[in-house]
Order: structure tokens, then C-alpha cells, then sequence
């Protein structure tokens, strides 16, 4: 109970800090600031995951498996986006008193125990990122168009949660009983938070976004946004809806559409940043199949995707968001990458290897494990399907690695800087090292699952 | 853990070797596998496992044990690796390669040393896999050379058949055990005799492939178009035993299911196919390589045939003597650059290299008190009760002391001045690699049985001491015959008198005709699955290209447009409550 206290006084130190600072002093004082509250966060949160203590707070927290695994993620992300703002941003100070912001709402999301607090979560989540795109003057399109999305998003979700009062008498997350005005509520939800999580259909304006913004915001919102739409969509399909058996055939169908529309629109893409879109549709795409089966193993590989594409897409944006200083921003552009600047060509090798799921790295253990799951849970054609799109996915990502490795008549070198540069290691180390020994994450994935469809 | 120890010099040399200076890339190597060496000393016996995964009753496990077989294969491995490396000091002298020589060699310790520590099939076929990779690479390290390329991929085909083999195999054995773990395997094998001679016809092939047994055998003798220090290591001591290690740590599922005596047959063919090809083979390094398959075939005999610690003596002793001719080889290759043994000449010039190939040969030979004399000794005396096999051993033992002798006298004629010249200006580190390989040849054996180093008590019972002086008698007596039907043949020159047995050699009875049809049969069925794999990537091709079509189509639902997204946004959500009101209603 009281670890709880010191993370809720290390989360208001760590936006009021960032007020003040931004005010008063420096951004290197900010940056390490920021790192270092959050990497207490961190402690905090492994350190009451491992004393199992489990606790509510006010009724309205709770602090349960399931929310530390999420925590931790998005504190690591957010973590790693800070350096990569410092790093790349002209306004850092700006932006990550924003991130702070952001950080606050996604907690509130993994945290909450009601649908009011995934409301207000992901309210508090994506305006400020929303003026964080705004920021950089090039972007005002991608802003409006994330704008609106998160305006639809949420107008849905408000409407949803009404339907739910209706049905359930209550805003909490409590389990439902099969009746028809919930399945209203049940496809609302889905549609509202399939914005957040780029779902199929709700995710056309996704390649657009992405593009549209920097590299290093298009990682927050790949790399950590994303997520925490699924944390909320898990949380309200798994605590709700998990009697609606039939009804989680439409997440299905929905998996299969969306990683179909991932992996095809990015067969053709030239942009790199537009094609990591379409990829981190397609890897939704997978994480929705590990949410279909509505058992514990694939909701282990679900969230095992969720954690290594956390990993690889920062990585990935880190390099992308170099090269793009560079105006290295199509395939075509990034050719005899491997002379110019051969550590950064072998990370972006091993993160593509991963998304396609090469064995020993994070990639393959989340995809094997979705497999599995959905092989269990009987739902082997998406097992087929999901193959048959990494497969396809392969195409995109080889004429990638082709490109980076091909011979390019300029030889210059492209620099990166130190922190840039850490970024990347830490992902490259946390793809290879828990694809190699993925135990210690599964353990605390398998009591966040199994956590989630014991309540 | 301490076993994955001794992978840690070496992977952390690969990472120093990528970003050095290529003048200390060399260094690197050596020291690394001098470290792995020294490593052995202090590693404990015993098991260690490290969970990958564990999922719904599967588990699966990087297993690593150390036991007596074990650290026969790490020592073999981790002394000539040292050799090897310091021999390439001298031999690999093209400067532009050397980084990529050098990290490709220890990647193939590492493998290697996984291989031999492996515990479990997961950690088995992972080494298993990157031995194929390392020797692919190696065999086709001059990518320039056609031909080489076309024995590297000869290579791979051929253990490509195997690693499916074994692949399914462990889907199989997965499924009955739920674990991957040797012991589990084992024991749960024992309630499903079916599917246990199954595995062991999978593993079989595997092992065959691998170790390059008839009928595939073929790939090891073209395998030499690597670079010398490469056939050293790869080809003669270490990667080809990795199939005969593989069955004699798996020997219960083989004794199990009495599929011995078929692969005692089969080793028994192959032993007479290779010594017949041993002996009319004309290419310096081929003969060696022959020779390796005829000794491999010998283990694998042994080793199904029952007589299990002369088959792992022999697996120890080979490994020193083989190393060292192809350190000769190689030496004879650089001096007078050409390759068939009736263009090479000029061993006697350089005394110390002459010594030292001379150690080898006898031990190959069969002469007291090498190597090469206690493994055949110990083979042919514990086959004694049965006569049969006792004659064919012996005649076996004539026939290689006389190719020993012809490969020894071929290298030894005269030679013109520049290459006498090159002889004696010989790089050190080939002379010195070749004197320490030569004392080993010498001193394996007495180290073997006099200090019982690791831990085989129960094979001291073949000790010298207790070895019967008429069989050393007979052995003897065998290996000079050999010897004098060598010289007279190959020194004096004696062809016209004898040409009806050069002739018989030359054109052996079995080594043309049958051979080469079994050879083919086995490259068409390679070619076969070839030609399956290219309609089935023409199909996925036609697929790939449906869904690049289609690609250009999805392109264009994403322009930007908002209303358009309206309009697809409510079309969904409208499709989706009509899909959902469906499934009410049904």
C-alpha cells in the first residue's frame, strides 16, 4: 500500500517538476530529471510486482498485475522518448512537460478501475500529444487528422459507456450478462477504442498521422499511443464482454482484415514512415488475433506483441528519425545504408527480422505464442492467416534490407548522436535479449493474463 | 552456466573482431580460443538448463551437460582450434579476407563447443544448424571460385535433407514428451516403439548426412575446395563427427529400436567405397578426405557393432594425425601451388615438414606406437570373434597403409628449385602448428589411457597393458605390407609390371559405376526437391505479385481525404452491427 503512495508522489513530482522546470531552468536539467523520476517509477512498480502486492486505492486505482506489466511498458517507452525528444526536438522543454501529461493519462488508463478512468485516461493521453504534433509548424495536418480521430474515439466512447450505464447500472469494469443493448455498447466500444489501437476500418487516417508528424512523435504514437489503446481495449473486451463468446468473432474477423490492410498497403509503399505504419497496423493486426481467442495463452502472446513491438518500433523511429534529418526518408533514399553508418544498418536489419519474427528475438516468441494460442483456443485459420501474412510481410521488409544493403555511388556518413544511439541500443538489447530468454517476461505476462480472466 | 562459459571468449571475440583494425583481428582469434582452452580446465561436470519457453505443457530448454563424451569432444575441438587458427597466421595470408576468415572460423568453434555441450535436441539442432551455416560459408569462403561455390551449395543440399529429418523428428518426439530434454525424450520414447523407430530412422538420416555416410557422402570430398585450414578443422576432426557424437550420445533410441545392424552395413559400404576412392583419387586433398569418410564409416561401425569404446577411441585418436596431413597438405599446396599428386613433389626438402607429415602418414598407417595404431588396433581386435569382419578390418588396414604411403611418396619427388626455394622459406606458424600436431599424434594416445583424463574407467580396460602381443604383431605386420606394396608401386615407379593392379585401382570394381549411380540418385533427389521448391516459389511468386496488385489498390483508400474517411468510418460501423445483429439472430 504505501509503494502505491510513493508512485502516485513520484507521478505529481514528475509533473510538477516539469512545470516548473520548464519554467526555471535548462533542458539537460529536465531531461535528467525526467529519466530519473521515471526510472523511480520504474523501481517502485518492479518492486511491488515482485512483493505481489496488489492493492485498490479509493476504489477508483488498482494496482494488480496486469497494471504494472502495462505500467512498466509505457514508463520504459515514455523513458526512451524523452531521450529521443532531447535528442532530435528544438523545443524539448515543451514537449516533454506534454509527454508528462501523456505518461499521467496512460497510467490512469492501466490503472483504472471504472470506464471513467479509461475516459479521462485517454482524454489525458492524446490532447496533449495532439499539441506535442502541433508543435513541430510542419505538422498542422497530421495534428488536425489525429485530432479528430481522437475526437470521434472518444465522442463513441462516451456513448458506449452511456449504452453500458444503461445495461450494467454501473461505469465499472464488472463482468456482464449476455443482453442485447451491451452487444450495442459491446461494437461501440470496439469501434471507439479500434481508433486508438489502429484497428481496421477505423485506421485510414493512421499512415497519414504517421507521416505527417516527425519521426520522433510518430514513435510515441507507434510506439506507445497504440498500446494503450490496447491496454484499454483488453480491459473492457476481457472484464466486460468476456461472456459475449460469439461476439469475439468480430475481433477476429477484425484481426484478419487488419493485418491483411497492414501488410498489403505496405507492399507498395515507398516512404519509410508510412510503410512503418502500415507494419504497426499489421502487428495490431497479430496482437488482435492473441485478443480473439479470449484465453489466457493468447492473451499472453498478445501482450508479449505489444511488449517487443513497443521495443522494435522505437528503435526502428529512432533510426528513422535520423535518417530523416538526412532527408533519407523513401526506400530508394536509405540505399548503401550499411557504408554510411553500418551499426545503425544492423539494427535496422534485426528490428525488420524481428517484426517479420525471425527465432532469438522478441518477434518470434510474441508471434509463436499468439499461434499457439489461437491453435488452442480452436482457432487454427487464424493461425494460417496470421503465417501467410508474415509471410507476405517478408516482401516489404526484404526490399528494405535489400536497399540497405545495395551499393550507393555518394558515400557519406550519417552520424548519430549519443542518445539517438542509446535509444537504439536498448532496443536492440531488450529484441535480442528477451528473444533469447523471454522467461522472466512471461512470467509476468502469464499472471498479468492470468490475472485478467481470473476476476 | 559454466559451460555456456566457455562460448563467452569466443562470442565476444566475434563482436572485437567486427570493429578492430584488421591486423589484430588474427590475434584476436587465437587468444579467444586459447581462453575457451584454458576455460576447460575449470569447468565442472554435470547438467544446466535455461527455460526458453513454457507453455501449456511444452517446455523447452537450452540443456547443456558435461560428461565424459562431452569433454572428449570439447577438448578435441578446443586443441585444434588453437592449431588451426595459428596455422592460418601463415596459410591465409590475403589480407582483404582475414576479417572474414577468422570470425567465420570461431563462429564454427562456438557451434562447435554448443554442439558438443548440448544437452537437449532444441540446443542440439540450433548447433546443428549453425554447423551447416559456418561450413556452407567456409566451404564457399573463395566466392570468386565457381567451383567452390557449387561444393558449398552441394554441401548444404545434402544436410538440408538431414536438419528436415531431425526437424521432424523433434516435432515428433515434442509431441509424445512435451520436452525436448534428451533424458525426458528418452524415457517417454520408451512407451511409443513405433514412433521411436520412426525418430530413429529421422535421426538416422541426419546423422548420416552429417557425417558423411553412404549415400551421402559425397559432398565431404568436394568440401574441399575450402581453404586448407578449413578442412583441417571442419572436415576432418570436428563438424563430420558431430553426426557420430550425435549417435553415441542418442544410442538408446538406436539400441532400442535395433536399427544398428542396418547402419552397420551401411558403414560397412561406405568403407569400401571411400578406401577404393582413397586409393585411385589423384587430388592431394581428396585422398585425406576419402580417407576421413573410410574413418568416420569405421566409428559408425564400431560404434553399432557394438564395440562402443573402441569406436570412441578411435573418434579421439583420428582427430590429431587427420589434422596434421592436412596441415601438410596444405603446406605441399603452398609450396609447389598445384593440387594433383602427380604434379606435387618436394616434401623431403624441408626436413621439418618432411618429419612431421612422416608422423602422420605412419599414424594413418597403423604404425606402433602412434595414434592411428591403438584405434585400429583396438577396432580390429574387438571384432576378433567375429571373423568375418576381422578379415574385412584387416584388409581395410592393408589398403590405407598402402594409400597412406602412395599419398606420401606422390608428395615426395623430386622438385624443381623454386619450389624447393618456397619449402624453405615456409611461414613459421605452419612449421610450428605442424611440430605441435605432430607431438600430439604422439602423446594423445598415452595421455588417453595412462591418465584416464576424462573420467572413462570403463574404457581402460583397453589399455595398452592389457593388449595382446599377437594382435600388435599382426597390426604391424599389416601396416608394412602396405608400406611395401606402396613403395614398390609409387617409389620405384614399377608401373609396367604391375599395371594389372593399377588398373584394378584405378577403375575399382565398385568405385565408378555403382558409386557414382547411387551419388546421382542422391543429387536428382536433391535436384527434384529443387525443382518442387521453384514451382512452389513460382506459385507464391504469382501470389506475392496478386497481393502487390492488390497493394496499389489499398494505396489509395488512405489519401487523406477526410469526408472519404467518413464515409469509410460508417460503413464499418454499420457493417459491424450487421455482422453482429447476424450472429444474435443465428
Amino acid at each position: 500500500m504505501f509503494t502505491f503512495y510513493i508512485f502516485g508522489v513520484l507521478c505529481a513530482a514528475l509533473i510538477f517538476g516539469d512545470l516548473l522546470l520548464n519554467i526555471f531552468s535548462n533542458k539537460r536539467v529536465q531531461v535528467i530529471f525526467n529519466i530519473i523520476l521515471l526510472f523511480f517509477i520504474g523501481i517502485i512498480i518492479l518492486y511491488a510486482y515482485y512483493n505481489n502486492s496488489y492493492s485498490s486505492i479509493l476504489g477508483l486505482f488498482s494496482f494488480n498485475p496486469f497494471s504494472e506489466f502495462f505500467i512498466l511498458l509505457f514508463t520504459v517507452g515514455v523513458a526512451l522518448i524523452n531521450l529521443l525528444y532531447f535528442s532530435f526536438a528544438e523545443d524539448y522543454r515543451e514537449l516533454s512537460m506534454l509527454l508528462s501529461f501523456s505518461l499521467i493519462g496512460m497510467y490512469i488508463v492501466a490503472l483504472s478501475n471504472s470506464l471513467t478512468g479509461i475516459f479521462i485516461g485517454l482524454e489525458l493521453m492524446s490532447i496533449p500529444t495532439v499539441f506535442s504534433i502541433l508543435l513541430s509548424k510542419k505538422s498542422l495536418e497530421a495534428a488536425t487528422k489525429l485530432f479528430i480521430l481522437a475526437a470521434i474515439s472518444i465522442a463513441i466512447f462516451s456513448f458506449a459507456m452511456a449504452i453500458t450505464y444503461g445495461g450494467l447500472g454501473t461505469l465499472s469494469l464488472i463482468k456482464s450478462q449476455y443482453s442485447n443493448i451491451m452487444l450495442v455498447a459491446f461494437v461501440l466500444f470496439v469501434v471507439s477504442l479500434g481508433f486508438e489501437a489502429s484497428i481496421f476500418p477505423f485506421n485510414v487516417l493512421v499512415p497519414d498521422i504517421y507521416e505527417g508528424s516527425p519521426g520522433y512523435i510518430t514513435a510515441l504514437l507507434g510506439g506507445v499511443n497504440k498500446k494503450v489503446g490496447f491496454a484499454a481495449l483488453i480491459q473492457v473486451l476481457i472484464l466486460i464482454f468476456i461472456a459475449y463468446h460469439s461476439a469475439f468473432i468480430v475481433i477476429a474477423i477484425l484481426s484478419v482484415f487488419t493485418m491483411f490492410y497492414g501488410n498489403i498497403g505496405a507492399l507498395m509503399q515507398k516512404n519509410l514512415k508510412r510503410l512503418m505504419a502500415y507494419s504497426s497496423i499489421a502487428q495490431a493486426g497479430y496482437i488482435l488475433i492473441g485478443i480473439a481467442t479470449a484465453s489466457v495463452y493468447g492473451m499472453s502472446g498478445a501482450l508479449f506483441q505489444i511488449f517487443a513491438h513497443v521495443f522494435i518500433f522505437i528503435g526502428l523511429l529512432a533510426i528513422i528519425a535520423t535518417l530523416e534529418r538526412k532527408n533519407m526518408t523513401t526506400i530508394d533514399s536509405i540505399a548503401g545504408l550499411k557504408d554510411k553508418n553500418p551499426f545503425m544498418a544492423f539494427a535496422m536489419v534485426l528490428f525488420m527480422l524481428s517484426l517479420v519474427g525471425l527465432p532469438l528475438t522478441t518477434g518470434f516468441v510474441g508471434k509463436i505464442l499468439i499461434f499457439l494460442g489461437a491453435i488452442y483456443a480452436g482457432l487454427a485459420i487464424l493461425a494460417v492467416l496470421g503465417v501467410l501474412n508474415s509471410m507476405i510481410s517478408l516482401y516489404y521488409y526484404l526490399k528494405i534490407i535489400t536497399s540497405i544493403y545495395s551499393k550507393d555511388t555518394l558515400k557519406k556518413h550519417v552520424n548519430v548522436d549519443k542518445y539517438t544511439l542509446s535509444v537504439v541500443v536498448i532496443c536492440l538489447a531488450v529484441t535480442i535479449l528477451f528473444g533469447i530468454f523471454p522467461q522472466p517476461i512471461l512470467n509476468m505476462i502469464n499472471s498479468a493474463a492470468t490475472y485478467l480472466f481470473s476476476l | 552456466m559454466q559451460a555456456l562459459l566457455l562460448l563467452l571468449p569466443l562470442l565476444l571475440s566475434i563482436i572485437a573482431m567486427s570493429f578492430v583494425r584488421k591486423e589484430f583481428v588474427k590475434y584476436i582469434a587465437l587468444i579467444a580460443s586459447v581462453i575457451s582452452l584454458v576455460l576447460l580446465i575449470i569447468v565442472n561436470n554435470g547438467s544446466y538448463f535455461i527455460t526458453l519457453l513454457s507453455l501449456g505443457g511444452y517446455t523447452l530448454q537450452i540443456a547443456t551437460n558435461i560428461a565424459a563424451l562431452n569433454l572428449l569432444l570439447l577438448s578435441i575441438v578446443l586443441i585444434i582450434a588453437p592449431l588451426v587458427i595459428f596455422y592460418s597466421f601463415g596459410y591465409m595470408n590475403i589480407r582483404s579476407e582475414q576479417r572474414r576468415f577468422y570470425i567465420e572460423i570461431v563462429a564454427f568453434e562456438a557451434a562447435m563447443l554448443l554442439f558438443a555441450m548440448s544437452y537437449s535436441f532444441i540446443t542440439m539442432f540450433i548447433a546443428w544448424e549453425f554447423l551447416s551455416l559456418t561450413s556452407y560459408l567456409l566451404i564457399g569462403f573463395w566466392y570468386n571460385n565457381e567451383v567452390a561455390n557449387i561444393a558449398a551449395r552441394k554441401a548444404i543440399t545434402t544436410v538440408f535433407i538431414g536438419d528436415i529429418c531431425i526437424l521432424a523428428a523433434m516435432a515428433i518426439m515434442l509431441a509424445i514428451s512435451g520436452s525436448l530434454n534428451f533424458t525426458t525424450v528418452f524415457t517417454s520414447l520408451q512407451n511409443a516403439p513405433s514412433a521411436e523407430l520412426l525418430v530413429a530412422i529421422l535421426l538416422g538420416i541426419a546423422i548420416f548426412t552429417k557425417s558423411a555416410q553412404f549415400p551421402f557422402s559425397e559432398w565431404l570430398p568436394d568440401a574441399m575446395e575450402g581453404p586448407t585450414p578449413v578442412s583441417a578443422f571442419l572436415h576432418s576432426s570436428t563438424m563430420v563427427k558431430a553426426g557420430v557424437f550425435a549417435l553415441l550420445i542418442l544410442s538408446p533410441i538406436f539400441i532400442q529400436t535395433n536399427l544398428n545392424t542396418m547402419i552397420f552395413y551401411f558403414a560397412l559400404i561406405t568403407i569400401i567405397l571411400a578406401t577404393l576412392n582413397a586409393l585411385k583419387e589423384k587430388h592431394i586433398k581428396k585422398v585425406i578426405a576419402y580417407s576421413t569418410i573410410q574413418e568416420l564409416g569405421l566409428m559408425v561401425l564400431a560404434i553399432s557393432g557394438g564395440a562402443v569404446a573402441a569406436g570412441v577411441y578411435f573418434f579421439f585418436a583420428q582427430s590429431f594425425y587427420k589434422v596434421l596431413l592436412f596441415f601438410s597438405s596444405g603446406a605441399v599446396m603452398e609450396a609447389t601451388e598445384k593440387t594433383s599428386l602427380d604434379e606435387t613433389s618436394g616434401l623431403k626438402t624441408n626436413k621439418l615438414i618432411y618429419i612431421t607429415t612422416l608422423f602422420g602418414v605412419l599414424s594413418l598407417a597403423g604404425f606402433i606406437p602412434f595414434d592411428g595404431f591403438f584405434a585400429s588396433m583396438g577396432l580390429s581386435s574387438s571384432f576378433s570373434s567375429n571373423l568375418l569382419v576381422y578379415l574385412a578390418l584387416n584388409i581395410f588396414g592393408v589398403l590405407t597403409s598402402i594409400y597412406a604411403f602412395r599419398w606420401f611418396f606422390l608428395n615426395g619427388k623430386k622438385s624443381p628449385a623454386a619450389v624447393t626455394v618456397k619449402y624453405l622459406s615456409m611461414p613459421k606458424s605452419i612449421v610450428i602448428s605442424m611440430i605441435i600436431s605432430a607431438v600430439l599424434t604422439l602423446v594423445a594416445s598415452l595421455v588417453f589411457f595412462y591418465f584416464g583424463v576424462f573420467g572413462f574407467n570403463s574404457f581402460q580396460t583397453l589399455s595398452i597393458t592389457s593388449l595382446n602381443y599377437f594382435d600388435v604383431l599382426i597390426e604391424s605386420i599389416l601396416a608394412v605390407i602396405g608400406l611395401l606394396i606402396a613403395y614398390v608401386i609409387y617409389k620405384k615407379s614399377l608401373r609396367i609390371r604391375s599395371s594389372y593392379l593399377i588398373k584394378l585401382i584405378n577403375n575399382g570394381i565398385l568405385t565408378n559405376e555403382v558409386y557414382l549411380y547411387f551419388v546421382k540418385a542422391i543429387y536428382e533427389f536433391a535436384e527434384g526437391f529443387y525443382i518442387f521448391e521453384e514451382g512452389l516459389s513460382k506459385f507464391l511468386d504469382g501470389v506475392g505479385y496478386m497481393f502487390i496488385d492488390i497493394g496499389k489498390e489499398v494505396r489509395k483508400v488512405s489519401v487523406g481525404n477526410v469526408n472519404s474517411y467518413a464515409l469509410i468510418l460508417s460503413v464499418g460501423i454499420i457493417l459491424l452491427f450487421v455482422f453482429v445483429y447476424m450472429i444474435n439472430v443465428v
